[in-house]
């Protein structure tokens, strides 16, 4: 049987690399990617802590998440798209301007 | 079970760091996908059948067909200045794996339950759906305003605004 603290150290890995791509990447389609990444790492842990009490409170946050995840999906990227379109470039470190 | 686990979370890993160290968008997209099924995997170990199910429609389905459509849509170029900044990585990768030391740490030395500390209802469709709907249902017709509220303004936000200048 798998402790629970390995689902957990598994979390805080999948939330460390979420992280990591976040600071460094400067596309903005993967810096959205990594923001995914690190939703997923604290479904994981809200699924786990959900089995070990025996209880579905945790996964129904988990699917709340997923809610949330997708329309954050839908507006995140129509902004990249509005983004395209003004600087024709996807590049965080492009963006700028604030009014142009 | 446990091997189970240590495959899923060997091919979580992998994937999590190719999504962040592909040049190519797109290539980045496809880690991702097999992060997201590895995911729902974990889930499948933890007896959250619904959440793997809806893991694989929701986010390996939906999400990333629309990622994938907004890549192809823009018709991006490589990312020109990927390796420019290797200081950034350097620290970026120290900090992280200085977080992921020092709660691995902490997760392996305190007091947690087992993972089948108490046995209770198990994720399945039926068992979600009674608590969704009665417990939780307030929170579940909001779900439903925010997505539509989501629907409404992607398409305000990425309508072209060349109308409103003219």
């Amino acid at each position: 049987m798998v402790s629970l603290s390995s689902y957990l150290i598994l979390s805080a890995t999948l939330f460390a690399i979420g992280t990591l791509g976040f600071i460094i990447r400067r596309n903005a389609l993967v810096v959205f990617m990594c923001v995914e990444l690190m939703l997923n790492s604290v479904n994981i842990a809200f699924v786990a802590f959900a089995r070990a009490h025996g209880n579905l409170d945790g996964e129904i946050s988990v699917f709340f998440v997923m809610v949330v995840a997708a329309a954050e999906a839908a507006i995140g990227l129509a902004i990249v798209i509005a983004l395209f379109r003004n600087i024709q470039s996807v590049e965080t470190s492009d963006a700028v301007e604030l009014k142009w | 079970m446990a091997i189970a686990f240590y495959i899923l979370a060997l091919l979580i890993i992998v994937s999590a760091l190719g999504v962040i160290s592909m040049k190519n968008p797109i290539h980045s997209a496809m880690c991702l996908i097999v992060t997201f099924l590895g995911v729902a995997g974990i889930f499948a170990t933890l007896e959250a059948h619904f959440l793997a199910t809806v893991q694989i429609i929701i986010y390996a389905g939906a999400i990333m067909v629309l990622v994938m459509f907004v890549i192809m849509l823009l018709n991006l170029k490589y990312e020109a200045n990927t390796t420019l900044d290797y200081l950034f990585w350097i620290i970026g990768a120290v900090g992280c794996i200085a977080f992921v030391a020092i709660t691995s740490q902490l997760f392996l030395n305190s007091m947690l339950v087992p993972l089948d500390y108490q046995a209770g209802s198990v994720g399945t469709v039926a068992n979600i759906g009674r608590v969704l709907f009665t417990k939780y249902v307030f929170a579940f017709e909001a779900a439903g305003i925010l997505i539509m509220a989501a629907i409404v303004g992607s398409i305000v936000v990425a309508k072209s605004v060349k109308g409103r200048e003219e």
